[in-house]
């Protein structure tokens, strides 16, 4: 037999809720981002989802410690995060997310402990203070190190200072 | 233009990439494309017996399945490359031998595909963070100067 084109079977992921029972997900051509503050932002997580439900656009939005997950149809979800990240663009960071928020297979509601991408969150968070001040001061550095001052050289300042000296 | 990155969850990189207008090649896309496709129920099936078949396009049928496994997620990103950013030592980029050897091959890939590729280190202080987010700038610009020739 040949498979439906329509049924829910063929168009969505089964998701299992951990008690037996499996919901259809309605993620389809739906995408994901989070929205992470810096650790120098001056706007709260608090107010990001605030600001992001004033826009009124058909989201869901969740309230997380490190600022917020969109979830989306990709034009809603593009204009949320092009004008949260005008509130403080220096210390707002977007990051791609492949679950959607409150997936029972990550949300740590359901399992426990961190949920996997937290600790890569986490080692890039360590960074975010040092970024946020290389985008606010766009600059070339010059990393490499000193070159060595010749013996010879070297033996001549130390005669000029000693010399100085006495 | 589409910008590979390495390690290719990086946020960071991500980021930089978006802010110059240009598209990052992550694998979360690829990540989602599998979690809400109607095949997969949850890990640990999340991966299915087609991944190392497909795999088998970048490494040989002696190269372990995971390495495979894995290969079949980096393998679009590595194709649909346009331009690629690879961030070396980086300490989330630190896994098991599978997930080193499957590196070692994407960043291989990347490099063979002579795209324009830009190699950094991962900063430890903020003098080496300023100098790589001014390097990525200026790649990205010269990529934006690329475009323009063209057209």
């Amino acid at each position: 037999m040949l498979p439906q084109k329509n049924h829910p079977d063929n168009e969505f992921c089964h998701i299992p809720m951990g008690d037996g029972t499996k919901v259809d997900s309605n993620q389809k051509g739906k995408i994901n981002r989070m929205v992470v503050l810096g650790p120098n932002s001056s706007v709260s997580s608090r107010e990001i989802v605030g600001f992001l439900h004033m826009l009124e656009l058909p989201l869901n939005i969740r309230l997380t410690c490190y600022g917020a997950n969109v979830n989306g149809y990709p034009k809603d979800v593009l204009e949320a995060t092009r004008k949260v990240r005008q509130l403080d663009p220096s210390h707002i960071f977007i990051k791609f997310r492949g679950f959607p928020p409150g997936d029972p297979r990550r949300c740590r509601a359901k399992r426990g402990g961190a949920r996997e991408g937290f600790h890569q969150l986490e080692a890039e968070y360590k960074l975010l203070n040092d970024v946020s001040y290389a985008i606010e001061h766009p600059k070339h550095v010059d990393l490499s190190l000193p070159k060595k001052v010749p013996v010879n050289t070297f033996v001549k300042i130390v005669h000029e200072i000693g010399g100085n000296s006495n | 233009m589409k910008v590979a990155i390495f390690p290719p969850n990086s946020m960071i990189l991500a980021d930089m990439i978006e802010r110059k207008g240009h598209e990052p090649l992550v694998v979360q896309k690829q990540m989602q494309k599998k979690v809400t496709s109607p095949d997969l129920d949850a890990p640990p099936f999340n991966m299915t017996e087609q991944d190392p078949i497909n795999g088998l396009k970048y490494a040989a049928i002696e190269v372990p399945s995971g390495v495979r496994g894995r290969m079949s997620l980096f393998g679009p990103i590595i194709e649909e490359a346009e331009a690629a950013i690879i961030m070396m030592e980086a300490p989330y980029g630190f896994g098991c031998v599978g997930c080193a050897r499957s590196n070692e091959l994407t960043t291989f890939s990347l490099r063979k595909r002579k795209i324009p590729v830009l190699e950094l280190d991962y900063p430890t202080s903020r003098d080496q963070t300023v100098e790589m987010v001014y390097k990525i700038n200026t790649f990205l610009d010269n990529l934006n100067q690329d475009i323009n020739k063209e057209e």
